[in-house]
């Protein structure tokens, strides 16, 4: 079963994703470029250089799972499912004690909870408001003058923090301004922002109860001093991938792979 | 009884067939007839007292379009079942002639009765009609009498006395239309209906405007299956309000997902939990009525008797998942959905729950989390 | 009931609860400085705080000696009182958190078992307290019996199923009709009925007799010390007012929660002489009261001292409110000689109970009566009952009365909706506005 590749492409609110494995699962090439306005030119976009970083052409991939938002508009995809089986799948492969998978995404963030074999048991989204969400952060760095980088130094969670108490994007943008008002320190705010956010993820996780190790997914796992919150919050580790942003996309490969393997399977019955 | 067809007809066929009739067209029809209609808000009242008036209920759940003068009137965290029928009531339409009528609901629609009654002011009359709430008892259905006979003077007041034999007639319609619901329900959850989602809920909800007459001639042509029609599908039972949005009920069946039951306050918690005997005393019969719905957190029933009920139904359909799909801010269903959801995820039935402010159309997320659980509900299906 | 548990409460009743009171005393942390724009705090204060630390702490004690029963503040109590129930009162508790700006931290544990946001944060509160057995008051006796009234609301009904549930423990429910115009006959009857229906199963729980007299004892004590409390709003006409609305939220713990009981009784009567030297002599309960106004609905409890100060710094004081009303105002129906259906009348007609007629004559009436310059409308997203047609009344009062009006959009006890900003805002233009209508 020699030169088989398969592949997952996440086309995600700010970012696409795509992730390139052979037919052992190898991880080949891993690609991550902005979405901005147009999924299927990003998805095709991130989909040739994933190709041209693992040396490969686009007839040898067998299988193309589309995943993310834009799932929809891949049209070269042979295949499309959900973010949430594909974050599943992916955090199995990649940590396959992992029962609780925790993503926080760019437009929603979700609690996955999987089975021994990375099938998803159950999950939670949250709701339609993106506070707890990489937006958030992304909306609240505008507003403090930081980039995202410098949201995401690690902080020493000892520290103050400025009391972020409203849970609506919106609300906590204007908590912010009059926080700035004040002459409230920057770092004060970016701490008080992380732990709302960290007290949104919270519920959700209770909410639907944590299952052997837990790994965080998503761009917002960059986050350190994000991290440490929720690590303390949690009361335990949390498994962090090296590239936390592609394990939808992974998810998304191996997901293809598992069907190719399933349709051999029917066709020497 | 039913007519019992050999062949599946296709849907389209059916509807069209059927020729179910858009609401606002009817009730524009009808009034122009000159017939009495008041508006009904929800959820439980006795129709067959109005019925024996000639006055027909013309229910309010979710009247289309976009909320704008309810504003005015109510906060934003006011659910929008409420808010929707606010904006219905102040653009007094026409159609409307015989006034409005307020069951006693929920603590948002208590008040908007009176807020409409005695704060706004429409030019035409409220009524109101309490339900009474928690366990039921000798107390309660003595009371519960007493309400309707206190309706009943009231609508004496303006609409002349009340004829026995009207009234009797009207009850023996309710029970033939409950007792064609309930093959209708039966025969949906063993397969032995062939309608899309959206037009079984469709013929459901076509009794919120139509006369009882028509309503119960179109039930008369729906086909039952002789045989349960071929089904892999993954089969979803469904709890809330009201059914999921056209939108929803499309995609579900794009997906393949069959709903084939429900726990919904405007659909099957206001069909009795067991066929009842023919109406004797009108009285009786109503009082009976009342007392063997489902359990509904509207009337604050016991919880355990609820889960029983749910599980019950679960069982039953066969049902592969339970999908929750609460109104934003509906404090009754709210309370309960914790329990419910807890003891079905305890007892491994996937579950899933949608907040909706019932807008027309659904949201990407919205579909992710439908197309997520319906993932999982064929994991099951082929496993 | 155990002989041990019995000498213990007795114990900690006679000296036990003295003995913290007076360390309380010590230990109190020096009193915030009381900002000019006040006048003196009432000497009552202190006894307040001492009957109600006491109530919280001797609860604890009550387990194997007295029977517990947490109930809602609309509930005719007094009945229970007859089977000496130790009652709690988890609205109470909840404001008690919220006060204590925890709100969001108990809410948080409800949510975070599944009870949704949109839920009142009374209910979340008191669910995060059930769940989690964490109090601001130390400890907290599990109940042995609910009892509940939907004349406030039918959110207590669902909250108080969802504990019953969770603790498997019974829920006696009072089930009170809407009075959409007038109570009905079958009304009053069928309230009537429940209450002389809940004997037997009061007498199982409690495993007491119930005996008329003691019942018309209480009801008549009941009865006594809602009138003092009438009276003591009344005294509020006084100008200047001899307190402030905030001062009476506060001392409105002892008629909602231990209604019926001598201690109640006693306490009204000594803030009654204070508040009738007060009004004799001319002392205000802010320094110079320029402006009076009337509040509606529930406290935001987690802002009280952050309004009463902005307030009173401008010289305005509130004199009167729907909600401090709410325990005075149907007492007159109470009728020893007619106990069921008198009940029936003065529990269903309350203003939570009521249509928004009776609201909108009753609130223009204590406009009148109480000389109010202006109106602040407490919004909140927790309360259906009491918020929804707040637009339509506050419309309503200003065209008729020529009386300026805000509506706040806040929470009686989950401080998160707060928005200071947006709130102070509102406040300053609604003083700039009644400055100009009175003096302008």
């Amino acid at each position: 079963m020699a030169d088989l590749y398969f592949s997952g492409v996440d086309v995600g609110s700010l970012s696409t994703d795509v992730s390139i494995i052979d037919h052992g699962g190898k991880v080949l090439s891993e690609i991550v470029i902005p979405t901005g306005v147009n999924g299927s030119e990003a998805a095709e976009q991130a989909f040739n250089a994933a190709l041209k970083l693992a040396d490969l052409t686009r007839d040898s991939i067998t299988g193309i799972t589309a995943t993310g938002y834009g799932r929809a508009s891949v049209a070269f995809a042979t295949g499309k499912t959900t973010e949430i089986s594909c974050h599943g799948v992916g955090a199995h492969h990649l940590f396959p004690k992992t029962g609780t998978v925790i993503d926080i995404g760019g437009q929603d963030s979700k609690v996955i909870q999987i089975d021994r074999q990375g099938r998803m048991l159950d999950f939670t989204m949250n709701d339609k408001c993106a506070a707890g969400t990489g937006r958030f952060l992304e909306v609240m760095a505008n507003r403090l003058d930081l980039n995202l980088d410098e949201l995401s130094s690690p902080l020493n969670i000892e520290g103050d923090s400025a009391p972020i108490s409203s849970t609506c994007t919106v609300f906590a943008e204007s908590e912010v301004i009059s926080l700035l008002a004040k002459n409230t320190p920057r770092k004060e705010i970016v701490h008080g922002l992380q732990r709302s956010i960290v007290n949104r993820i919270w519920s959700m996780v209770t909410s639907i109860g944590i299952e052997g190790e837990v790994t965080l997914t998503g761009g917002v796992a960059h986050n350190k001093g994000l991290v440490a919150l929720l690590e303390e919050k949690l009361g335990l580790t949390l498994n962090i991938p090296e590239n936390p942003q592609t394990v939808g996309a992974l998810g998304g490969a191996h997901i293809a792979r598992r069907t190719y393997q399933n349709s051999l399977e029917a066709d020497s019955i | 009884m039913l007519r019992f067809s050999k062949h599946e007809i296709t849907i389209n066929e059916i509807i069209k067939n059927m020729n179910i009739p858009d609401r606002s067209e009817y009730l524009k029809g009808l009034a122009q007839t000159g017939q009495k209609i008041m508006g009904v808000l929800p959820a439980l009242y006795p129709r067959e007292l109005l019925w024996a008036f000639d006055i027909h209920a013309a229910e309010i759940w979710d009247p289309p379009g976009e909320i704008l003068h309810a504003n005015a009137h109510l906060q934003t965290t006011i659910c929008p079942v409420v808010k929707k029928s606010l904006e219905f009531i102040l653009k007094e339409p026409q159609t409307i002639n015989a006034g409005y009528l307020f069951p006693h609901t929920c603590d948002s629609l208590q008040n908007l009765g009176t807020q409409v009654k005695d704060l706004i002011g429409v030019s035409l009359p409220i009524y109101t009609f309490y339900n009474p709430k928690g366990r039921f008892n000798n107390t309660t259905i003595k009371y519960y009498q007493d309400i309707l006979i206190n309706f009943q003077s009231i609508l004496e007041a303006s609409h002349g006395p009340l004829e026995p034999e009207k009234l009797k007639a009207a009850c023996v319609l309710s029970h033939k239309i409950d007792t064609y619901l309930m093959v209708i329900q039966q025969a949906r959850m063993t397969d032995h209906l062939s309608l899309s989602n959206h037009e079984y809920f469709t013929l459901m909800r076509a009794q919120e405007y139509l006369l009882p007459q028509d309503y119960l001639s179109l039930l008369e042509q729906v086909n039952i299956l002789e045989k349960p029609a071929e089904f892999s599908r993954a089969r979803l039972m469904v709890s809330g309000i009201l059914p999921p949005l056209p939108e929803i009920l499309v995609f579900l069946d794009e997906l393949g997902v069959s709903i084939v039951a429900d726990d919904l306050l405007a659909v099957s918690r206001r069909i009795p939990k067991f066929a009842m005997d023919p109406p004797g005393s009108p009285l009786d019969y109503l009082t009976d009525r009342f007392f063997v719905l489902p359990p509904c957190s509207t009337r604050g029933g016991d919880l355990d008797e609820r889960v029983h009920y749910l599980s019950n139904r679960l069982k039953e359909s066969k049902a592969h998942g339970l999908l929750f799909d609460m109104v934003k801010f509906c404090e009754p269903e709210l309370f309960d959905h914790r329990l419910l959801v807890k003891t079905f995820r305890e007892r491994k039935t996937p579950v899933l729950t949608l907040e909706t402010e019932l807008e027309d159309h659904i949201s990407g997320q919205d579909k992710t989390r439908i197309e997520a659980f319906t993932e999982r509900l064929f994991e099951i299906v082929s496993t | 009931m155990s002989i041990r548990a019995e000498l213990k409460y007795k114990i900690m009743k006679d000296y036990g609860a003295p003995v913290l009171m007076a360390f309380q005393n010590v230990r109190r942390r020096k009193p915030r400085p009381t900002p000019a724009a006040f006048g003196s705090p009432l000497d009552s204060n202190q006894r307040l705080k001492e009957i109600l630390s006491r109530h919280y702490f001797l609860s604890r004690y009550a387990p194997g000696v007295k029977k517990v029963a947490w109930v809602t503040s609309g509930a005719p109590v007094e009945l229970l009182r007859a089977f000496d129930f130790y009652t709690i009162y988890p609205e109470n508790h909840s404001a008690l958190v919220g006060a204590k700006k925890q709100g969001a931290d108990y809410c948080g544990i409800a949510e975070g078992d599944g009870f949704s946001q949109d839920l009142c944060s009374y209910a979340r509160i008191d669910l995060g307290h059930m769940l989690s057995g964490k109090t601001p008051a130390g400890k907290l006796p599990k109940p042995d019996l609910l009892f509940c009234s939907n004349n406030i609301c039918q959110t207590v009904l669902y909250w108080y199923k969802a504990i019953a549930h969770e603790l498997d423990i019974p829920l006696i429910h009072f089930d009170a009709p809407f009075v959409t115009t007038e109570q009905t006959e079958a009304d009053i009857n069928y309230m009537a009925q429940q209450l002389q229906d809940m004997i037997p199963i009061l007498e199982r729980v409690s495993g007491r007799v119930f005996y008329l007299n003691i019942f018309e004892e209480i009801l008549e004590r009941s009865m006594e010390t809602s009138k003092t409390w009438g009276a003591i709003l009344d005294a509020m006409k006084a100008q200047p007012a001899p307190m402030t609305i905030f001062d009476a939220f506060g001392h409105l713990a002892p008629i909602v929660s231990l209604r019926g009981l001598p201690v109640a009784q006693d306490y009204y009567h000594i803030l009654m002489d204070e508040i009738n030297t007060r009004v004799t002599q001319g002392i205000g309960a802010i320094s110079d009261e320029r402006y009076r106004l009337i509040w509606d609905n529930i406290a935001i409890w987690y802002k009280v001292r952050f309004l009463a100060t902005f307030f009173a710094e401008r010289k305005m004081n509130f004199v009167t409110a729907t909600y401090t009303n709410a325990w005075a105002e149907t007492t007159g129906y109470l009728d020893v000689k007619d106990p069921w259906r008198s009940m029936a009348k003065t529990y269903g007609q309350i203003i939570l109970n009521n249509n928004l007629k009776h609201r909108l004559d009753l609130m223009k009436g204590m406009i009148k009566t109480y000389a109010v310059d202006g109106m602040v409308m407490h919004s909140t997203r927790s309360c259906k009952p009491y918020s929804v047609g707040q637009f339509d009344l506050r419309k309503a009062i200003t065209a008729d009365l020529d009386l300026p009006a805000v509506i706040l959009d806040a929470d009686i006890a989950d401080e998160r909706v707060w928005s200071e900003q947006q709130i102070q805002t509102r406040l300053e233009a609604f003083c700039e506005t009644l400055e100009g209508s009175k003096y302008g």
